[in-house]
């Protein structure tokens, strides 16, 4: 596929994201039909546009889709990252610890009351960065067998920390029974009640860490060739590793502090992306993103009405289905995960 | 074109010496062939001479200068190694991989220029890819991927070129293949090239020099006449070998003896 294929393919799925969002925009307790939606958007104070169809789109569910689509779109990219990184199709994360390790910093944050900004900062998403950081650098030097991580000691070394970290997490909530509601609804993956000051706080540390990633392209596919190949191409070897883990790291955790801990989306979508695109990054980085949006739109959506008028937490739908995809990858593609 | 120099080099892994106050000084224009036992510390030569690993005494110069005294990206724009494991098993493709080659001139950020591109055409004309240069890595034949990985080398445009085992796994028509093609390189346009080899008779045949690791240090460097002595491989391989003439060419050829 050439690069002009690319950038029109790339256009189409773009639209058709924006085509998602405006349809998950009129879902809900209320339906409100696609071009109403549109414009509630475009045209809010004109005549013919329901001021009732203005607030629930703008006010309640467009923050929500905002950030469906920033979740998404950060949990995809970093899952891309730490594929390429790891050169393991496995690598997500989840996998690598980095979503759990987020969830106790930002766990640990909310319960000791934390919560200030700076310059746009918050501290939820940089205690969250800190415990992602910390989490996959154990998970990776546990893993870490002469220069490679093979996919087992990378999938037992995730699975155990992700457990220990997760069960540090159930021990806080129990401790702590001021903030436990809070708490435990922010762990189970929920965007339900986010609005604009989850994205706001969340925002700038995702746009960092999506900006690093994408100029680590292509240091990303020298590094997936092998290290002495990525070496003898002239690469710092570590200080690029450093660089791509610690944005991945970040996006990640911009992720979880503002919806918690979802699941496979950045494990499917890179797949998806590199069906479509192939296995270079400065193709299956955007486009991860795209499709990570897409994926956590949907799964929100069917959260949201599966059991309407109630609410089921994205969390548990993407694993639902993230879960039965990662069983049918480890089935068909066995063969090769096994080194 | 520039001179590569190994000067009292002595490497070393967690167990050990590997290698010991060895020189070894290889010039523009020849290919020297690198041969050995198993696990005598050949890769860890190439390893060594090619800034991959730093040594623990002694260096590596490159046109008089130490390797371990430039940047990464500088020592990659004049000398480019091909290591014997290449990770071939993602779905790249081979006009992709051979790109980034590129890197150490461009940089990492910046896209493919002209002249990057026209770089990235010949050398695909040179290996013979082009039939092939669209399709993934990991679905190419061994003897596929070996050209693959020499034209990513080549698109460095290298002055200097360490090939670890570039013929392993490779059919007699392959092997041919890639030694004429680095020959060539040699000999018209004066790079200076190392390569590790297993087949004693393949290195003698096309290279210029040979340098026999064992032990720890260069037991000969020569013309493959001066290396390729019976006595001195039998003791060095632990196995009596004859060695006769080409039937065509006056180079030697070994032939192992038959042990029972």
């Amino acid at each position: 596929m050439n690069n002009c294929r690319f950038a029109i393919v790339l256009i189409l799925l773009t639209f058709v994201l924006l085509g998602i969002i405006i349809i998950s925009l009129g879902m809900g307790a209320v339906f409100i039909p696609p071009d109403r939606v549109l414009a509630a958007l475009i045209n809010p104070a004109e005549a013919g546009t329901i001021s009732t169809d203005v607030t629930i789109v703008r006010e309640l569910r467009l923050p929500r889709s905002i950030l469906a689509a920033t979740i998404g779109a950060g949990l995809a990219i970093a899952g891309a990252a730490f594929q390429g990184l790891f050169r393991n199709p496995l690598a997500d994360p989840f996998v690598v610890g980095a979503s759990s390790g987020a969830s106790l910093g930002a766990t640990l944050a909310i319960i000791m009351g934390l919560n200030w900004h700076f310059a746009g900062f918050g501290s939820v998403p940089l205690a969250a960065f800190i415990g992602a950081l910390l989490a996959v650098f154990t998970v990776y030097s546990i893993a870490e067998i002469g220069g490679a991580t093979p996919a087992i000691s990378l999938l037992l070394a995730g699975a155990a920390l992700s457990t220990l970290l997760s069960a540090l997490v159930s021990l806080l909530m129990l401790t702590s029974h001021d903030t436990l509601h809070e708490v435990f609804s922010w762990t189970m993956g929920g965007l339900s009640g986010r609005s604009w000051p989850h994205l706001l706080s969340s925002g700038p540390y995702m746009v960092i860490g999506l900006i690093a990633l994408w100029l680590m392209a292509r240091p990303l596919d020298a590094l997936a060739s092998g290290d002495e190949t990525a070496q003898s191409l002239g690469l710092p070897i570590r200080k690029a590793r450093g660089v791509i883990v610690a944005a991945a790291s970040l996006a990640t955790a911009a992720a979880v502090a503002a919806g918690g801990v979802i699941g496979f989306v950045g494990l499917i979508a890179p797949h998806l992306a590199r069906m479509m695109f192939g296995a270079q990054h400065h193709r299956v980085l955007p486009a991860s993103m795209i499709i990570g949006a897409m994926l956590l739109l949907l799964a929100d959506d069917l959260a949201r009405t599966v059991v309407a008028p109630l609410e089921l937490p994205v969390g548990i739908v993407t694993s639902l289905l993230g879960g039965t995809f990662f069983l049918y990858l480890l089935k068909s593609r066995g063969q090769s995960l096994r080194g | 074109m520039k001179t590569l120099t190994a000067k009292n080099l002595t490497c070393a892994y967690e167990d050990g010496n590997v290698l010991e106050y060895l020189c070894l000084e290889a010039h523009p224009g020849e290919v020297l062939a690198l041969i050995g036992p198993n696990g005598v510390g050949k890769s860890t030569l190439l390893r060594a001479m090619s800034r991959l690993l730093r040594p623990r005494h002694g260096s590596v110069q490159l046109a008089d200068v130490d390797l371990w005294n430039q940047s990464p990206r500088r020592v990659a724009r004049q000398l480019a190694m091909a290591p014997q494991v290449s990770e071939t098993h993602w779905a790249i493709t081979v006009k992709d991989m051979i790109a980034l080659g590129r890197a150490p001139h461009r940089g990492w950020l910046l896209p493919l220029s002209r002249k990057d591109h026209r770089v990235i055409e010949n050398v695909i004309a040179q290996t013979g890819l082009s039939d092939l240069q669209d399709r993934p890595v990991n679905e190419l034949s061994g003897g596929e991927q070996r050209r693959a990985i020499l034209a990513r080398v080549l698109a460095q445009e290298p002055e200097v070129m360490l090939l670890d085992e570039p013929t392993s796994h490779l059919d007699l028509k392959y092997q041919a293949e890639i030694m004429g093609l680095v020959k060539n390189l040699a000999h018209k346009d004066g790079l200076t090239v190392i390569a590790s080899l297993h087949d004693l008779n393949l290195a003698a045949l096309y290279a210029d020099r040979m340098a026999l690791l064992s032990g720890k240090r260069l037991a000969k460097v020569g013309s493959p006449r001066e290396v390729l002595q019976p006595e001195c491989l039998s003791e060095v391989y632990g196995l009596p070998v004859v060695v006769t003439q080409h039937p065509l060419y006056s180079i030697p050829m070994v032939t192992p003896t038959l042990q029972t």
